[in-house]
Parts: structure tokens; C-alpha cells; sequence
């Protein structure tokens, strides 16, 4: 059609064309033409082109799926923050030596704090543990002699001291009346000012001078004291170490458990899930009086953990539960042996339905803690540790599933009739249970249960609390708790939008959008919290931001196949639109190109000289 | 592994409070799990074999160990409490009761002949405005528990609020079934998880899965009744029932001693030759575990036909003379203790039930095994319900149709109506309550009601009826009816006309071709009851024993409905909008191109063409100038005079095609 370049002359006129070549022999109508070239096809085929054009932001908006709009710099920001600057949790020391009168009246308080910080920075260079008080550190110095006292000028975060507030005779009378008694003394006397500090906890060591040995203890508030002929100097390390590893560190070494595997669920909870497991009923049954452990033992530690987990407490009794792996006799022990090399093959899944409770929710963390009776055919039964001895406890954990221990019952060797009713076990029994509990729930936070720590400048005397955890390691669990907690929500959304963004026609509704903005605020909020030294609130708060970006990641609108997939859209627009485009694309090019062909061709007949 | 074995310090724990007594708790404070299973011979050569489980925790409130529980399955309490459940009733089923053989009068038919799929039912203790909530909670903890797709049950479309029609007086009740729900193993396993002894001791030890499943008819059903939150209850506590209802053919021992002897004669048969597993021993958590045979009344009227007074004596108190062996029948242990029913008319044909203890006599080197053989071919009738219920669907095509429920007498003999039927007014009540999906569209004022096949007036029949009429997409229809028939009915027949609905595509169950299910209707006989009452006040409380003196609705339910749908091809909306697409195209692309083109400079081309080469283009301009349908322009180097010859030529042609097309589609189309 292009090669159609015949000047569209009337047909009328055409008769007289042909004398007009003969005339005329420069006029040629392959090059030129005598008319205006026309517009109306021209503006046909362009304006149809163009509302075409014009109609594709429309298609595009009839297409378009509702995205949230998510703050992904926010998320970006929340996640590099925390990687560049971990969590500064400051924490407050205050030392207080008592009766140094007479020894060494020339060594200063200020004196004494430079070379204490001294010794913290060189401890706490080493540790790195999230939630560990790492180089924020106040102390206060303290020198209190009976009759004046001297002390470290006084910064903000920690409170002044009132003189006398610590007598060193009444301090001696309560250490006669046994470490306990101490402990709440110190309580008494210096926990009006723990309280009263803006924020943060103060953690105080008194060094009492006497004519004895040293002694170091730990308290089970937020005291501890060392007692003995020290100078001090001499007393500084063991300060140090005090502050460094227990009092900051919670007692733990790294590498015992990864701080990531805090058996706490996602939204905050913890079910501690009991389960009696009679192997074989046709030998004996045993039963638990459980709801008075419930009430005794375990509501103490329950209301004590509450700033780290919501814990909730259920518990059963099962039968025909057998291991699945067998155990040797010996005769030397007179019992049969459990290797630890068999006991992952310990726990029978297969048989032992401990199952996941109702009660919880989706993303509670379920710890089950099995007390395991043995049947006659394995009874007693022992487990051995590596070394050939056997475990005192008779029990061990796995991290994150929860403990077992294994009871034998009392003389089993010797009882082979078949007994049929049931019997209960004993409180005193039970008290021992749930003690070998305690300290399997201990470990799984990570925390020691020796009634003594050996450090580097000697061995430090802990006080163990009937709650189960003292006051300081609740601190440094909440601590580490929080840390924990916003390092998950930060993976959590940074995932979130990476997922986000990897799929951009994936439906977000607006709740999402809410979660991850509240989940945000929160998280600031616990960092906030965490920076002016408010353990409690900022693990709240730093929960609430993990629970949020978790629901907001496992929304159920995400995990569904809601997002309809670009190749969709093109399969149905296609058919239509491919066909179409071509058409209009291809005449609105030819148009064009004709009508510049048309127009050079009139502009070279106006160049001529008009000869008539 | 070093840290799993760290030894742990025994922290000090102040002894705070003393020993706590111990001993036997009263009773009615204990928690209790008892087990029975009652085999019973069938008029067609088959074996019912019924399992009846029973845990019962007393109330949280009122024990010492409040939420913790010892024999009591730990999920079932935290569901009752969680969800407040006053009752729930939930059902796996694979077969069909059939009523006429296997009996419509007694206490198993009407608790554990269930309609074949899931049926769930559950009345709550909360506010009529979260009763919604409630069950959808319930159903996704239930699919959870059961492993099943209980969870489909939570869209609205497939529950529904019966008012009184399932059961008399249901409030903050919800009733759903899944028909086409497949029952399998891995139902049952979570099933057992809840039995204390689970399949390991005592009688579920006999559960061989392949037996089992093996049968005509499997029903596995858990029934929960809590007077927890029942604040003036005295004993409140939760009762959880766990039955398993199977049909068994027995394999026939006496086969080979002759055709024509074994086809009459009952198929004999033993715990081992049905399930292919002896009984050990009993559960010993268990406070009784008990085996019954029961025979029913036909059979006891039938043998009493048969054989003489003394020979009656010897088979119903076979265990007091220690004889286990009577002329028609032979029992391999002797029974513990033989119930007779008991009843207030004179009647001598009275079921009899066997007991057999599992007690410590029996172990694993001595299991036992009872054996059931006959000594003369019996044929018998088993107790029935007054009508006996059919349902099927009327119309063809895919557009309407109409739901037929038909009602036939059994003719129930004089001993077979209890005293509760008021015998002066003469007339029988029927409740009906029938679900049906909203993609069913039932015209209820359809309704026809034919009594021994003559058309009836409803307002004659129907004393009370509800209706709650589906809402497309949202809700099903509901029909609760309350019929009244003359006493001398032979037979009845209701139908009600529908008309399909069209679904969505995405509504369209997996495999919709084979068309969708309406679910059973349920048929219960108020004024009927089933209740049994033995001679012997039996002291042990065994939970068969104690459902069987309770009194129980007679109810059946009908067959499942399946109705053909129209199914569109499922590929078709792709293969619609390429095709709509391509015309559409098509047209749009011929409609530009017709704008744009340049008639006279077309034509000159040609003509231009056509001086050069002569003949052919002549020819094609021709055609193409008539397939435009205009006027040929002879070229100049014809003579004028042909233009009239070409125009007669042209009309020819045009008749000739017409004709053509004429004749092929007189003698292809």
C-alpha cells in the first residue's frame, strides 16, 4: 500500500492529465504531487492510538491489588541499628566498704572507682553477651567508717548516699545470724535507694573488713558482700568480677546454650506441660497429687518470671509409654544402665503422645517436662553420664523441648507382685522432683544451678532463692530477653519486606500494615526503655514488637495464595490487547510516514517554478 | 551432649506444706474409665461388635485436682472448657446402618447408627451472639485433634441452628455434616490416643485395623456431655463416651461340611475369627471391662418357637447350672452373670445378655477368646422402628428436580410398641429435620404429602414446622417438620420440589462432577423410646448397661442425596475471553483498516496494473471488485458494449453461488 503514491487527483480531471504530462514533462507524480496532502486518516489512526494510550493507566489501575503501604526504610533503619549498635543496657554499681578506717584512710573513693572501672573494662572487653550491661557501666564508690563516710561524686542515674546508712556492727550481727538473714539485711538497708533510683537497678557489693577469712557471697536480691581480712585494692578483681560475670553476665558462660534459644513462644508464653509416664501399667501405677506442686511449688516461680514469659502450667498422667531404646543391667550398680549415647533414642515419639495443648496458641512455646517411672523389666534405672558415672539427677534436657527425669520407684528390685491400684508419690518425693525441675528450667534459660562460682579470683558463694530464680538473674534474663526479642522482630520484618518486595503483586492488607507500624513503635519504645535502664518495660515492650511482627509476618492473607501472579494478567489481557496494539501501532506508523512522503512530495511541487 | 547430663544442684525448697493424705477419695470425686464391648449375632449372617468407653472427670470445682487430670484425656478437658461445651457428639462413619436387617429399635441403633461421613453437633454454654465463634473454634480444634477436615464445617454455608427438630429443646446449638468425609485409620489412631490403655491393653487391643475396616459398616463416635459451667448442678463433671460400632462378617467355620446345611445355618464365629485377635487382659486402669452377648428379642422369640419350656430354661440360665451348652446355640466360657430384660407386659421372648468379665483369670498366655456357635439354623427378624425410611430424588436434567422422603410401615408387632405410644388418640408423631445446601433451591410450598399414595392436604398432617430458608452463599436452609399420621398408615411419602442453583467456579467441591451431596435427614418417633430393663439390679455400673437403661429417642437417619450439577468445563473461562479476545481483535483491526483505506487510489493502481498485465489481473480485479460488492469498471481496451454482458454475468455467478449453498445445506446440513 505504501508503494500507492499516486497524487489522489479528482477522476474527473483525470482525462486531462495525460495532455498535462504531455505539456508539462517536469511535473512527475511519483515525486510530487499539486495538492495538500490530507489530515483525516492521519488523525484518525493518532487519535486512536492516543486513547489507547490514555486508556492504559486506567487498565492498569483496574488490575492494580491493594498493597499496605509498609515502612520498609523503617524496617531497614530498626535492623541496622541493632546490628551496628548492640543494646546498651546501663547498669548501676555501687561498692560500699565498711570498717576500713583504720587500715588505709589515705586510698580515695575516686581513686578506688577509676581502678575499678579499670578492672570492668578488662573483663567486659572479653564477653560480648546480648544483654550483658557492656560498657555502660556507673559506679559509685562508697567508703563508709563508722564515724564519716566518703564517696564518688554522684551522677544522675544512680542516688545519693546517705551516710550511715550502713552500720558495720549491725551488718556483723546479721552475718552471725547465718547468709540469709544477711542478705535481707542488706535489702533493708540499701534496697530504699534500688527503689528510689530513676530507672535503674542498682547492684551494690559491700566489703566489710574482719579479722577472718574471705568469704565472697552473692544474695539472692541484688547484693553481694565479701568478708574477710582484704585491703581495698585486693578486693577490687573480686568486685569486678562480681559486677562482670554475675551480676551483668547472669552467672552464664558462652557457649553453654546459644542466646538465641530462649525457650519463650512468639507471643510471649510459655506452657509448662507435666506429663507423668507410667511405662507399664500392669506393674505398677503411680500418680501425682499435681494441683498442690501446682499451687506450693510452681506458683512462686510462675509470678517471679513474669517479667520475661507469661508461664501457665497443665499436666497429665500417661500409661503404656515405654523408651524406645533398651538399657543394660549391672551388677556393680545393681540396677540397669542408660547410656548417653542412647538418649536421643530416649524419648519415643512414637508412643510417648505428650501432644501440643488445646489451651495454648499457635505460637506458644510448649516445654514438656517428662518424669519418667520405669516398668519392672527396667527398674531401677540409671542414666550414666560420659565418664562411667551416674547422673545424680537422673534426668537431662534437650534445649527447646524441655527435661525428662527418670523415678524409680522405692525398692523395685525387690517387688515383683503385681500391684493394681494406684499409688501417689509422695510429697517429699515430689518436692525432689520438681527441685531436678527446676534446675533443667534453669538450664534451659542458660542458667547455672552450682551452689558456687569458681571465677578467676576465686570462688564466690551464691544464694539460691525458693522462687527458683534470684533477683538479679531475672534482671539479666529480662536484659537478654529483650535483647533476643528485637534482634527476632527485626529478622522477622526484615524478612517480611524482603518478601514483600521479591513478589509485587502479593496482596497486604491494612492490618499488616498496623502490625508492622505498631510492631515498630514497639520496638523503639523497648529500645528506649532498655537505654534508660527499665529492664521490666523493655522486655514487655520488646515482646509485644516480636508477637506483632510475627503475626504480621504469618498473617493468614500472606500465607495464602491471594496474590495473583503477573503471567495471569498477561494470559487474560493478551488475546485482546496483542492483536489490537498491532493494528493500531502499524497504522498509525504507516499514516504517518505516507503523510511525510505526501508532504515532501507537495513541498518539492511548490519548489518548482510554477510554469503556467 | 556433656551439657544435657550436667549435673544439677538440688536447690533448697522449704518443705512448706506436710504430707498430704493419701488414700481412696470418695467416690463420685474420682476420675473413672471403664470398657465394654457387646457382640451381637445379626439376622444376615453378620456380627455387631460395639465398643463402649466411658471416662468421666469429676468437676474441676469439686475434686482436689482441679485442672490436672489423671485418667481423664488432658485435650478433651482444655476443649470443654475452652469452647464451654455443655454437649457435643461427633461421628466418623463409613456405611450404611441398614435399619431392616440390622434393627431399628434399640439402644445402638439410635445412638450409633450415624449418617456416613462426619456428623458434629454441639451445644455451648455462652451467649446465642458467640455461638458462631465458638463452633468455628471448635471445629478447627477438632480437625486438629481428629486429623479429619472438620474445619470445613466452619464456613456458614455448611452448619445450621436446629430449633427442635434434631433434638427436642436445643438451644446455642450447631449441627453439621460432612457426607463425603473419608474415614480412615488415621481417625481412629487419635481416637485411641484419648483411651487411657490406648490399643495396648485390654479390649482395644482387638481393633485390627484391616478387620475392622474390613466391615459392612464402621462408626466411630465420641459423645461429651459437661455439667461444668451448670452453676446449680450438684455433681457436675464430664462424661466422655467413646463408642466404635462395626459390622463384621464372620468367617463361616462349617462351610465345607455341606452347601445346602451351612446356608442355613448361622455363620459360628469366635473374637478371633472377627478380629483376628484374642482379648489379653483388661486394661487395668479400667474399673470394669466387660464382654456381653446380647440376643435380641426376635431371636428369643424365634427360639422359643423352636425349641421347647425346658430348653428356654437352659438358654437363659445357662450360667447359674454351669452349662454353657443348650440345643441351639453353644457359648465357649461361661457367662459371669446372664441379664434378662425385664418388662412390664407379660412377655416370654425377652432379649437376654451374657456377661463375661475380663478379669485377672485371663492373660497373655491365656487370652481369651469367646466363641459363638450355632447348632440349628435360626432365621429371625430384629426389632424395627415403626416406619422405615427412604429418601431418593425425583426429575432428571440438570435444572430441577425433587426430594422424595418415603415412609413405610413396618408393621410393628403388639410387643414391639411401648407403653408410651397413647394408644386412644391413634395417631403417630414424626419429626423430620432435613439440611439442605443453599445451591439447592427448595420450594417449600411444594410440599405434597401422600398417605397410602393418595395426595393428602398438609395442613392435616404437618401439626408444626419451621422453615429458615437458605440464603444463597451465606447460610443453608433448614426444614423441621412435625408430622402427625393416622395409626393405620401403610405408607407415606412427602415430596418437595427444587431447583438447582448455579455456583460459582470457585464454589464447585473437588470432583464436582459426581455431584453434590444433601445431606441425611433425620426421622425420629417422639413418642417412641427405646429403654431396656434388666431383672438383676446389676451392681458393677457398666456404661452399656446404664445407656441401655436410659431412655433413648428412636431416630434414623436417612441416605446421603446425590445430585447431579451442572459443571461447566473448567478451562472454559480461558478458552471464553482467548476467543472473545480474538473476534473482538479481529473486528477492531478490520474496522481501522476500512477507515484508513484510500478507495480511488486503489482502484488506479489497478488499473495501472492492469495495462501491463492483461488477462489475469483483468480476472482478479473482477473478483475482487465483486467481492467488494461494486461495480467492475471495465478497463478502457474493452468495448463498451459488454458492460450490460458483464452485469447478466455477474448476477449468474451470484445465483450460482446461492445455489450452491442452497443444495449444501439441503443434502449436508
Amino acid at each position: 500500500m505504501a508503494e500507492i503514491s499516486e497524487p489522489s487527483n479528482p477522476p474527473l480531471a483525470h482525462s486531462g492529465l495525460s495532455d498535462a504530462r504531455l505539456e508539462q514533462p517536469a511535473f512527475d507524480p511519483n515525486t510530487m504531487r499539486k495538492t495538500k496532502p490530507g489530515f483525516k486518516r492521519l488523525i484518525l489512526t493518532i487519535s486512536v492510538f492516543s486513547s489507547f494510550l490514555l486508556g492504559l493507566p486506567f487498565l492498569w489501575k483496574s488490575v492494580e491489588i491493594y498493597r499496605a503501604p509498609l515502612p520498609f526504610m523503617d524496617i531497614d533503619a530498626l535492623s541496622s541499628q541493632l546490628e551496628s549498635t548492640p543494646l546498651q543496657f546501663p547498669c548501676s554499681f555501687r561498692v560500699i566498704y565498711v570498717g576500713f578506717d583504720s587500715i588505709a584512710p589515705r586510698v580515695s573513693a575516686e581513686k578506688l572507682k577509676s581502678s575499678i572501672l579499670d578492672e570492668i573494662t578488662e573483663l567486659s572487653s572479653k564477653s560480648s553477651l546480648c544483654g550483658s550491661c557492656n560498657n555502660n557501666y556507673a559506679v559509685s564508690v562508697v567508703i563508709e567508717s563508722g564515724s564519716d563516710c566518703s564517696q564518688t561524686r554522684t551522677d544522675a542515674s544512680s542516688c545519693t548516699w546517705r551516710c550511715g546508712a550502713l552500720s558495720a556492727s549491725d551488718f556483723a550481727v546479721s552475718l552471725e545470724n547465718g547468709d540469709d538473714s544477711a542478705d535481707d539485711f542488706l535489702e533493708v538497708a540499701l534496697g530504699g535507694c534500688s527503689r528510689s533510683a530513676s530507672g535503674g537497678r542498682g547492684y551494690s557489693v559491700v566489703v566489710m573488713n574482719r579479722d577472718e577469712n574471705v568469704e565472697v557471697t552473692i544474695g539472692k536480691y541484688r547484693h553481694a558482700w565479701i568478708v574477710g581480712r582484704i585491703s581495698e585494692m585486693e578486693a577490687i578483681p573480686k568486685i569486678a568480677e562480681i559486677f562482670v560475670k554475675l551480676f551483668g553476665n547472669g552467672g552464664r558462660e558462652e557457649g553453654l546454650i546459644p542466646g538465641e534459644f530462649m525457650p519463650v513462644g512468639a507471643d510471649g508464653k510459655i506452657f509448662l506441660s507435666f506429663n507423668l509416664l507410667n511405662a507399664d501399667p500392669d506393674d505398677w501405677i503411680y500418680d501425682w497429687d499435681f494441683q498442690t506442686v501446682d499451687e506450693v511449688l510452681l506458683k512462686p516461680l510462675i509470678k517471679e518470671l513474669a517479667p520475661v514469659a507469661n508461664v501457665s502450667v497443665e499436666s497429665q498422667v500417661l500409661y503404656h509409654t515405654p523408651t524406645s531404646s533398651f538399657s543394660y543391667w549391672d551388677d556393680e550398680q545393681e540396677s540397669y544402665i542408660f547410656n548417653t549415647k542412647d538418649l536421643p533414642f530416649f524419648v519415643n515419639s512414637n508412643e510417648w503422645h505428650l501432644d501440643t495443648s488445646i489451651a495454648a496458641g499457635g505460637r506458644s512455646k510448649i516445654l514438656h517436662f517428662v518424669i519418667y517411672i520405669p516398668s519392672a523389666r527396667e527398674c531401677p534405672l540409671l542414666l550414666q553420664l560420659p565418664d562411667g558415672h551416674i547422673s545424680e539427677t537422673n534426668g537431662f534436657i534437650s534445649p527447646m523441648w524441655g527435661g525428662v527425669i527418670v523415678w524409680n520407684p522405692k525398692g523395685c528390685l525387690d517387688r515383683k507382685s503385681k500391684q493394681h491400684h494406684r499409688q501417689m508419690i509422695s510429697y517429699p518425693e515430689l518436692e525432689k522432683i520438681v527441685e531436678v525441675f527446676l534446675g533443667q528450667f534453669r538450664q534451659l534459660f542458660g542458667l547455672k544451678s552450682d551452689p558456687q562460682h569458681v571465677g578467676l579470683s576465686g570462688t564466690f558463694n551464691i544464694l539460691t532463692s525458693e522462687k527458683g530464680f534470684t533477683k538479679w538473674e531475672i534482671d539479666f534474663l529480662s536484659r537478654q530477653h529483650s535483647c533476643f526479642n528485637l534482634h527476632s522482630c527485626a529478622s522477622s520484618l526484615g524478612s517480611l519486606s524482603r518478601l514483600v518486595q521479591s513478589l509485587p503483586r502479593m496482596i497486604i492488607l491494612d492490618e499488616i500494615g498496623k502490625q508492622v507500624k505498631y510492631s515498630l513503635k514497639a520496638a523503639n519504645l523497648a529500645q528506649r526503655n532498655a537505654s534508660l535502664g527499665v529492664f521490666d518495660a523493655a522486655a514487655i515492650s520488646s515482646r509485644q514488637a516480636r508477637s506483632l511482627a510475627e503475626d504480621a509476618f504469618f498473617h493468614p492473607s500472606i500465607m495464602s495464595v491471594s496474590y495473583f501472579s503477573f503471567e495471569h494478567c498477561f494470559a487474560v489481557y493478551s488475546p485482546f490487547f496483542l492483536p489490537v496494539a498491532l493494528h493500531v501501532i502499524l497504522a498509525a506508523l504507516r499514516e504517518w510516514k505516507r503523510y511525510k512522503q505526501e508532504h515532501k512530495k507537495y513541498l518539492a511541487f511548490l519548489a518548482k517554478p510554477n510554469q503556467s | 551432649m556433656v551439657s544435657f547430663l550436667r549435673l544439677i544442684s538440688l536447690l533448697c525448697l522449704p518443705i512448706l506444706f506436710a504430707v498430704p493424705a493419701i488414700g481412696s477419695v470418695s467416690e463420685g470425686t474420682e476420675e473413672d474409665f471403664s470398657e465394654d464391648l457387646l457382640l451381637k449375632p445379626l439376622p444376615d449372617r453378620k456380627v455387631l461388635a460395639h465398643f463402649h468407653f466411658q471416662s468421666v472427670a469429676p468437676s474441676s470445682r469439686s475434686n482436689s485436682y482441679g485442672r490436672h487430670h489423671h485418667l481423664f484425656p488432658k485435650a478433651i478437658s482444655q476443649l470443654v472448657h475452652k469452647y464451654r461445651i455443655k454437649e457435643m457428639e461427633l461421628s466418623f462413619t463409613q456405611g450404611r446402618w441398614h435399619y431392616d436387617r440390622w434393627g431399628g429399635f434399640d439402644s445402638i441403633s439410635s445412638s450409633n447408627a450415624k449418617p456416613s461421613g462426619v456428623e458434629l453437633w454441639a451445644v455451648f454454654d455462652v451467649p446465642p451472639n458467640e455461638v458462631d465463634a465458638s463452633w468455628k473454634n471448635l471445629t478447627h480444634s477438632l480437625s486438629g485433634l481428629f486429623c479429619a477436615s472438620i474445619n470445613f464445617l466452619e464456613s456458614s454455608t455448611s452448619y445450621s441452628a436446629p430449633k427442635w427438630g434434631f433434638r427436642p429443646a436445643s438451644e446455642n446449638m450447631r449441627y453439621g455434616t460432612l457426607p463425603r468425609e473419608a474415614v480412615c485409620t488415621e481417625n481412629l489412631t487419635p481416637w485411641l490416643k484419648l483411651l487411657p490403655c490406648r490399643d495396648k491393653s485390654g479390649l482395644s487391643v482387638l481393633m485390627d485395623r484391616p478387620s475392622i475396616y474390613k466391615g459392612f459398616y464402621h462408626s466411630q463416635r465420641l459423645h461429651l456431655l459437661s455439667t461444668e459451667f451448670d452453676s446449680n448442678a450438684v455433681d457436675s463433671a464430664i462424661v466422655l463416651d467413646q463408642t466404635l460400632t462395626v459390622v463384621l462378617q464372620p468367617y463361616s467355620h462349617r462351610g465345607a461340611l455341606g452347601y445346602s446345611n451351612a446356608a442355613q445355618l448361622q455363620p459360628s464365629w469366635s473374637l478371633s475369627s472377627i478380629f483376628g485377635r484374642k482379648v489379653p487382659g483388661r486394661c487395668v486402669l479400667a474399673r470394669s471391662s466387660n464382654v456381653y452377648i446380647q440376643l435380641d428379642k426376635g431371636l428369643m422369640a424365634e427360639l422359643q418357637g423352636m425349641l421347647g419350656e425346658q430348653e428356654m430354661l437352659a438358654v437363659t440360665r445357662s450360667s447359674s447350672e454351669g452349662s454353657t451348652r443348650n440345643l441351639a446355640f453353644e457359648l465357649s466360657a461361661n457367662p459371669d452373670r446372664v441379664h434378662m430384660e425385664m418388662s412390664s407386659r407379660n412377655d416370654k421372648h425377652l432379649s437376654v445378655l451374657y456377661m463375661f468379665s475380663v478379669a485377672e483369670k485371663y492373660d497373655e498366655s491365656e487370652p481369651l477368646d469367646l466363641r459363638f456357635t450355632w447348632k440349628i439354623p435360626v432365621v429371625w427378624s430384629i426389632p424395627q422402628a415403626p416406619l422405615h425410611v427412604t429418601r431418593f430424588v425425583l426429575g432428571s436434567g440438570n435444572e430441577r428436580g425433587a426430594i422424595a422422603l418415603q415412609l413405610k410401615s413396618t408393621k410393628p408387632s403388639d410387643q414391639l410398641i411401648p407403653n408410651t405410644v397413647i394408644t386412644d388418640s391413634c395417631s403417630l408423631l414424626v419429626k423430620v429435620f432435613q439440611v439442605v445446601p443453599w445451591y439447592i433451591k427448595v420450594y417449600y410450598h411444594t410440599l405434597q404429602v401422600f398417605i397410602d399414595d393418595q395426595p393428602h392436604s398438609i395442613t392435616n398432617v404437618v401439626e408444626k414446622m419451621q422453615v429458615s430458608p437458605s440464603e444463597d452463599k451465606v447460610s443453608p436452609g433448614v426444614l423441621e417438620m412435625l408430622l402427625k399420621f393416622p395409626c393405620g398408615l401403610k405408607s407415606a411419602a412427602l415430596t418437595i420440589e427444587f431447583d438447582k442453583g448455579f455456583l460459582h467456579i470457585d464454589e464447585y467441591p473437588p470432583d464436582a462432577h459426581q455431584g453434590l451431596d444433601i445431606p441425611s435427614a433425620v426421622i425420629t418417633f417422639p413418642d417412641f423410646f427405646t429403654s431396656t430393663q434388666f431383672a438383676e439390679n446389676n451392681s458393677s455400673k457398666s456404661p452399656i448397661l446404664s445407656k441401655w437403661q436410659g431412655q433413648s429417642p428412636i431416630l434414623s437417619y436417612t441416605e446421603v442425596l446425590l445430585v447431579p450439577f451442572t459443571t461447566p468445563d473448567f478451562s472454559m473461562p480461558y478458552n471464553v475471553i482467548t476467543i472473545t479476545c480474538t473476534v473482538l481483535a479481529l473486528y477492531f483491526g478490520s474496522l481501522l483498516n476500512v477507515l484508513r483505506r484510500r478507495v480511488g487510489e486503489e482502484e488506479r493502481f489497478m488499473k495501472d496494473k492492469a495495462k501491463k498485465k492483461f488477462q489475469v489481473s483483468q480476472l482478479v480485479s473482477k473478483l475482487l471488485a465483486k467481492l467488494r460488492g461494486r461495480h467492475w469498471e471495465p478497463s478502457e481496451s474493452q468495448a463498451p458494449s459488454s458492460s450490460s454482458n458483464s452485469k447478466s454475468k455477474l448476477l449468474f455467478k451470484v445465483i450460482l453461488v446461492a445455489g450452491l449453498a442452497a443444495a449444501w445445506q439441503y443434502y449436508f446440513g
